[in-house]
């Protein structure tokens, strides 16, 4: 099988193939990719060397994990999961991402095609004028210093109590919305000053806001999807991709800095400075914990805040309330992120970087709605070619500590692809697709062309046989807002 | 001015990587400065109005060359700006590497401006500062 690794990586299934401990000095655990041979083969070098960097880890538990959208990254590959020993083990800035909390969120309508065909343009041009985009955008929403400290805390909760957002919405995100233990005294003025303003914001990159339908014949399980609001016949959904914007980028750098004495401190030997990480139990990785706690509430703020937006956008273009229109949060789940979970082995830290919770019907963590669909899992793909919606199963939390794939995943590098495309010329192939583009930046756009990602259809797949996932339903894009 | 840099297509492919080099040091800081301005806003389209002087000192010039992209990509979200130029100097006094830069830029405007990509932040990953017989090379992978 050609690879590019010279690594040993053998077979455990079709779609597990394992690294042994043999094949790097220092490895504690085998790391395992999850993957058919098909997406393995195109997995580039970097993915093979940084999860069995990750694998050296201390305090590191079963194996170091990467799913099939897994690419190149810094510290740990995109796609990476690992879990550490609360008491053992350490906590890693690198092993959750400069983008805490960046995540995926989708809001259903009782809308179809034929509803929002006539009037896309108008709807794309509100959206992108209500929810700002691209370098240094700031957002509507003015805070004091105080009251970006309750947003910290409380994440979209606060939001809720602010109007922006409905009760009821708090039940369908993670944590719901707010996870605990989040302490604003652990996070520099620095970081506060950058991120202050810039609540409701989508950023650029690979973030976007898209207007989705799902087809009849895109539903893999009309139950299922029933359960969590998707009905079909060309129904209009919204997805929203984002995180915690310069705020949670200045908090993991912050502690990246601090981690890089903390492991001279510590003497903890890494593989790549990006590595840097403090036992978790230590001062240095709890204030972090407190700090990334933080940057996650806020991003589950922002979400919720352009969700607001969203939901004034279709109300003015179709002249209905948003409640009439039936956008209904289907769910908010985290990408980038570590989180306490008890497993067989105890309380672990698991960190998720461009990896998704997927918790089965049978986790007691699951508000009473998912008991019977698992936790929904949401996964983005690229501009052109669509995304899925899935729902997690108990063998993910046997397999893969309640972990599965976060969107399609890069094949080729941003410049790359930026000397391949144009995006002026990909906005008028799109256009003439049906797919409505507004970018703020046209390089932008050039980097994120569908041919720059892996086949999302295939990678879902791999999680799919695997176990750890299950399809409910592919999403075809008609509207897409890039920064 | 003999400084270059050019970005690279090969490594970190969710992420911009580049590679600047100079004569000296001081070229290095002026080239890696450039590929973060030209990452987020074409320079030229940048009108000024915006300003602030930054000094920082460091005995490691890796150190202090890292600090002072961060700053650069901080400035541009807690201002939000984009930037037209940054002039710098790096000089040596004993053992501490001492740099004086300004930020010239002025808020951003999708009007006008040619806008690309909001970085989050500079990363450790691949980060060096090498000197080989009579030029110097940074490389840095920037997370976007």
């Amino acid at each position: 099988m050609n690879l590019n690794t010279d690594m040993t990586v053998n077979r455990i299934t079709d779609e597990i193939w394992e690294i042994p401990i043999s094949e790097k000095p220092g490895m504690l655990v085998p790391a395992r990719i999850y993957a058919t041979k098909g997406i393995l083969q195109t997995m580039d070098s970097g993915v093979f060397d940084q999860v069995t960097n990750v694998a050296c880890l201390p305090g590191i538990s079963r194996y170091a994990l990467c799913m099939p959208d897994g690419h190149w990254g810094y510290g740990f590959p995109i796609g990476g999961v690992a879990a550490f020993s609360v008491d053992e083990g350490v906590i890693s800035p690198g092993g959750v991402g400069y983008d805490i909390n960046c995540g995926m969120r989708l809001i259903r309508t009782d809308l179809t095609l034929a509803d929002v065909e006539p009037h896309l343009e108008r709807l794309m041009t509100e959206l992108f004028r209500k929810v700002p985009a691209g370098v240094g955008a700031s957002g509507f929403v003015r805070l004091s210093g105080e009251e970006f400290g309750r947003v910290m805390t409380h994440g979209a909760k606060w939001c809720v109590e602010r109007g922006y957002g409905w009760h009821r919405d708090l039940a369908r995100m993670e944590e719901g919305g707010c996870i605990e233990g989040a302490d604003p005294s652990v996070v520099t003025d620095h970081a506060i000053k950058r991120g202050i303003n810039q609540l409701g914001t989508l950023g650029s990159g690979n973030h976007y806001l898209e207007v989705q339908v799902v087809s009849n014949e895109q539903i893999f399980d009309p139950v299922t999807a029933a359960a969590l609001g998707i009905t079909g016949n060309e129904q209009i959904v919204v997805m929203v991709h984002c995180g915690s914007r310069g705020f949670g980028h200045q908090v993991a750098s912050d502690y990246l800095k601090r981690f890089e004495k903390a492991i001279r401190h510590y003497g903890i030997t890494v593989k790549d400075q990006q590595l840097a990480c403090a036992p978790f139990r230590s001062p240095e990785g709890q204030e972090y914990f407190s700090a990334m706690n933080c940057a996650a509430n806020t991003a589950f703020a922002n979400r919720q805040v352009i969700t607001h937006q969203i939901r004034e956008a279709f109300a003015t273009v179709f002249g209905q309330y948003a409640e009439s229109l039936g956008m209904e949060l289907v769910y908010d789940v985290a990408h980038n992120i570590a989180k306490v979970e008890r497993y067989p082995e105890g309380d672990l830290v698991v960190h998720r970087k461009g990896a998704t919770r997927a918790f089965g019907p049978g986790s007691p963590e699951l508000p009473e709605e998912f008991r019977q669909t698992g936790q929904p899992v949401i996964c983005g793909g690229s501009m052109e070619t669509g995304s899925y919606l899935l729902v997690g199963t108990d063998q993910a939390v046997r397999d893969t500590f309640g972990s599965t794939m976060h969107g399609a995943g890069r094949t080729m590098s941003r410049a790359q692809a930026k000397k391949t495309f144009r995006g002026a010329e990909l906005q008028q192939q799109m256009k003439q697709r049906g797919i409505l583009v507004k970018a703020v930046s046209m390089s932008g756009l050039a980097e994120e062309a569908g041919l720059a990602y892996k086949n999302i259809s295939e990678v879902v797949e791999s999680v799919d046989r695997a176990g750890i996932t299950k399809k409910v339903a592919e999403l075809r894009p008609i509207g897409n807002i890039k920064g | 001015m003999a400084w270059t840099f050019r970005f690279l297509a090969e490594i970190a492919l969710a992420d911009i990587g580049f590679e600047a080099e100079g004569e000296s040091v001081e070229e290095v800081f002026h080239g890696a400065t450039q590929a973060v301005l030209e990452t987020m806003a074409t320079p030229s389209t940048v009108s000024g109005g915006w300003e602030r002087a930054i000094e920082r000192s460091d005995l490691d010039p890796s150190a202090l060359l890292f600090d002072w992209l961060s700053e650069v990509v901080y400035w541009k979200d807690a201002a939000g700006v984009v930037y037209r130029e940054a002039p710098l100097t790096l000089t040596r006094e004993g053992d501490v590497w001492l740099l004086r830069a300004r930020l010239i830029g002025a808020p951003v405007d999708q009007q006008t401006q040619e806008l690309h990509a909001d970085v989050k932040g500079v990363t450790k990953h691949l980060y060096e500062l090498t000197q080989a017989g009579d030029r110097w090379k940074v490389r840095v992978v920037l997370d976007v």
